[in-house]
């Protein structure tokens, strides 16, 4: 009787580890022709209370004065991300910051988490703090461009924002 | 010459008196409380003697050799040292001994409100003991009941044969009471699992169907009664700690935290007796960190029990019970590709809540076949949540019973009772409404014809929520328990039930997070249940039996939350509701004491039969399976749990144009896989239990509620020490 009893917990427990994974996550919407990008904010040290509003944004060119922190060189926005998030998981489409805006396909030259003191979107440059900058082997100093190809989703957009060690500021702030 | 032999017989008196040795050593049970009068003897000789009220033993001027000594004691597994050596000096001796399930029938008190064997019982039921508890490292009791056969836990919601689904925590369909006395609160008619002191239960009883007839409006489903453990007759202190750490997910979008998420506790309790007075109290810091982002909790529970003894006719007990909560209020996820993670306007969403629960039990004997008992309850439920608006409750909830139990002859018993509750609500959400409850119930068991037992009874309620008109309701019920023979019983019942609205399902207008707001209804009426149960206990032999039932419980103006196409949550009436199902529940003790195997099986099917389709969040098929094999000082089990994926949900809230719950509508059947590993040992003389649990083993992602991935794999050491 315990042969039998042995035999059969063993194929349960094959049975049940046989089973699928469960709960998937869907595959981001590149298959089907989509314009964007995606990646993960990783934050680390202690959110500044001051901070109301973060925002992933991208612009067309780097920031040489304070007028270029609006438009037409602020090209699209990401978020609200949540204070005191640790990692925000965002792609484009689902993250927008406006549902009116779009992301052309193009070359960006500057992505940057930038939070604001004000609670609601401000365009002067005075009210912004760059938290974390996409850039080229961890050095913020060295802001990467993001390519973005039409009917693609560009993968792999990853900020690391240090609270410790902040970026170099542009102009303007 | 004198002097010679006085040597001589002097040197012969050393040498015996040095030839013998002496015994000591305490015995204690596996929950450390010491056990009084168990025989000591040492087999094949004439020494032997007991132990005292503190466990203790001595066995004195036992000449020097090899013995076997035997410790045995009524209810508990024999002991047996083999070949122990005395000595001139012997170190004392540490006997931990097994409580044995020896062939007593097993009480019930809830089906009835007085004791009775659960073989004579006419429902179906299930018991839950301690070491159930104990074994699993279970941190609040929501989860003890989702190992329980005809249970189901959606998140914090029990049902019990499918009579809930999911109800945004307003309303309850089964009754959870602590010795008898309601725990559900004055606003929200909720259950608060964390309030239950986990370390503090002597047995937990489930009866399955409706028990209104006895219990009134909210027991419509059923009955959990949690049964406290009485003070010890000696003083014992328990000092429990865990720590434990959540797994990273396989799917990295989902590894939202850099670090491992951790969960811990502490905490203690002492109890005794000072005269005829027992206490016992207990205080415990839990936390945990959360596995999914916002999803954290701390707690602060403390808890005391008082029994005290005028005479042998007139006892009380009392009973206080404060809950303070911080916790991180995790609605729905983001999405799919960030299933750990709030939606971004609900994170940071916080709740904050303080509770009392005080209970005053009094017993008075009539006489030796005749008692009555009075029950007074206070509870009060206080909480803040903290989100994009400010929601805040007060509730305060009176309650008194008087149950008096007559038993006229052996064979027949009157119960009668009456209660009454009120409560006052002050909250921004639920507005202040008040709520008063009246019920008068009698019941009578008569066992007066052969292998028979038949119970009848019948309740009124009036029931008056705030402004709207009161209500009122009769429930009769009517059973049959027949002993076919001394293997087979068969029982039958009928019963009615019902549910009188909550102010939370009739007054709440209030955000409740995730972009969906609840409106008002007052014209919500109460609920009404006609229910049938037959179904049969078969004993195979002493260690095997099959316990089986049919049920079937149809509704009339079932209560259930409704999304309407605005957004808005709206409690409403299903005019006609069915819920059949069948059950079977199998005990094999594979090798007596040393390896059980449990296995439950449930088919439900729930359906509105307006609308022809199946009721939401209801699994069809449950399975669960319990292998134990405990060869002291060691304890493995596996538990697994099959829950067939859910038919219906909430569609409109996963769905365009509201779409509110992003992949909400991802939803799979249920495999979970635990195990726990557990060791006796000693630390010094001080008896310590230590478990290993890991659960959900195989790292399996599911649902219980849309949008909300229960616990991923965990692994936890819980360290149990009594002095």
């Amino acid at each position: 009787m315990k042969k039998y009893l042995l035999i059969f917990l063993f194929s349960s427990v094959v049975f049940i580890a046989r089973c699928d994974k469960g709960i998937e996550p869907n595959p981001l919407p590149e298959s089907n022709g989509t314009t964007g990008f995606a990646g993960t904010i990783t934050f680390s040290g202690n959110w500044p209370d001051s901070v109301k509003l973060t925002l992933l944004v991208v612009f067309k060119n780097k920031l040489q004065s304070a007028q270029d922190f609006g438009s037409p060189n602020l090209s699209y926005a990401i978020g609200p991300i949540p204070y005191g998030a640790t990692i925000y998981n965002y792609n484009s489409v689902d993250n927008s910051y406006s549902s009116l805006s779009t992301l052309d396909a193009g070359s960006y030259n500057y992505v940057v988490v930038a939070q604001s003191t004000k609670e609601t979107i401000s365009l002067d440059r005075k009210d912004w703090f760059v938290a974390g900058v996409y850039c080229v082997n961890g050095n913020q100093s060295q802001p990467a461009t993001l390519i973005i190809e039409k009917g693609k989703m560009t993968q792999n957009v990853n900020i690391n924002v240090d609270f410790n060690n902040p970026p170099p500021q542009p102009p303007g702030g | 010459m004198k002097i010679l032999i006085t040597q001589v017989l002097l040197l012969c008196s050393i040498v015996i008196y040095s030839q013998t040795g002496t015994i000591t050593g305490r015995v204690i049970g596996t929950d450390g409380i010491p056990i009084l009068g168990v025989n000591v003897i040492l087999v094949n000789t004439h020494y032997g003697t007991a132990t005292d009220s503190k466990g203790f033993f001595e066995l004195k001027n036992v000449p020097l050799g090899k013995y076997t000594i035997q410790f045995s004691a009524i209810g508990y597994q024999k002991k047996i040292i083999e070949n122990y050596d005395v000595k001139d000096i012997n170190p004392p001796l540490k006997i931990v001994m097994q409580e044995q399930a020896i062939e007593t029938p097993q009480i019930v008190v809830s089906a009835t409100k007085f004791e009775q064997k659960k073989e004579d019982l006419t429902v179906s039921t299930s018991i839950i003991q301690p070491d159930f508890i104990a074994r699993k490292n279970f941190t609040t009791f929501d989860d003890v009941l989702r190992y329980v056969s005809g249970v189901q836990m959606t998140l914090d919601q029990v049902s019990i044969r499918g009579s809930s689904g999911y109800s945004k925590g307003a309303g309850t369909r089964v009754l959870v009471a602590i010795d008898g006395v309601p725990l559900y609160s004055g606003d929200t008619g909720d259950i608060v699992w964390e309030m239950i002191p986990l370390t503090d239960i002597e047995r937990v009883e489930v009866i399955k169907g409706p028990a209104s007839s006895l219990y009134g409006s909210t027991a419509i489903g059923g009955v959990i009664n949690i049964i406290t453990k009485s003070s010890s007759k000696n003083p014992i202190t328990q000092i429990m700690t865990y720590a434990g750490v959540y797994d990273k997910s396989k799917y990295d979008s989902w590894n939202w935290s850099n670090n491992y998420r951790t969960f811990y506790g502490f905490g203690f309790s002492h109890s005794n007796s000072v005269n005829k007075l027992g206490y016992t109290i207990s205080l415990k810091k839990l936390e945990n960190s959360g596995y999914r982002e916002n999803d954290f909790s701390e707690r602060y529970l403390s808890y005391a029990k008082l029994n005290f003894s005028i005479d042998s006719s007139n006892t009380f007990s009392f009973l206080i019970n404060n809950l303070i909560m911080n916790r991180g209020n995790f609605l729905y996820w983001k999405d799919s590709r960030n299933a750990l993670v709030p939606k971004d306007e609900d994170n940071g969403n916080t709740i904050r809540s303080n509770r009392w629960f005080l209970s005053l039990i009094y017993n008075h004997s009539l006489s030796k076949k005749s008692a009555l008992q009075f029950k007074s309850s206070f509870y009060r439920t206080y909480f803040e949540g903290r989100g994009i608006e400010v929601t805040t409750s007060t509730a305060n909830l009176f309650r008194n019973e008087l149950i008096g139990n007559f038993r006229f002859t052996d064979s027949f018993i009157i119960t009668v009772g009456g209660e009454f509750s009120y409560a006052h609500v002050k909250s921004n959400i639920f507005a202040n409404p008040n709520f008063f409850n009246a019920g008068m119930y009698l019941q009578a068991e008569y066992k007066g014809i052969d292998k028979l037992i038949v119970t009848t009874g019948i309740r009124y309620d009036y029931i008056k929520l705030d402004t709207l008109s009161g209500a009122s309701a009769v429930t009769p019920k009517f059973g049959l328990n027949y002993k076919l023979s001394k293997n087979i019983i068969l029982r039958a019942s009928m019963g009615t039930g019902f549910r009188a609205p909550t102010p939370a399902e009739v007054f709440t207008t209030a955000g409740v997070g995730g972009g969906v707001n609840v409106v008002q209804n007052p014209d919500l009426k109460s609920e009404r249940s006609l229910s049938f149960e037959a179904g049969a206990l078969i004993k195979y032999n002493s260690n095997l039996s099959f316990d089986m039932a049919f049920f079937q419980t149809d509704y009339e103006n079932f209560i259930e939350p409704n999304l309407l196409k605005s957004g808005d949550i709206k409690f409403i009436n299903l005019p006609k509701a069915r819920i059949q199902g069948y059950e079977l529940v199998t005990e094999w003790n594979v090798l007596p004491q040393i390896l059980t195997l449990k296995a439950s099986y449930n088919y439900l099917w729930a359906r509105d039969l307006q609308l022809h389709k199946a009721m939401k969040y209801r699994p069809r098929n449950v399975l669960y399976v319990n292998f134990q094999y405990y060869p002291y000082p060691f304890d493995f089990g596996i538990d697994f749990r099959y829950w067939s994926k859910v038919e219906e949900i909430d569609n409109l809230l996963v769905e365009p144009p509201l779409a509110l719950v992003v992949d909400g509508y991802k939803r799979v059947p249920v495999y979970v896989t635990d195990i726990n590993i557990g060791y006796n040992f000693f630390i010094s003389t001080i008896p310590a239990k230590v478990f290993l649990n890991i659960k959900n083993l195989f790292n399996y992602y599911y649902v219980e509620f849309i949008g909300n991935v229960a616990p991923l794999r965990n692994i936890s050491l819980d360290l149990e020490l009594f002095f």
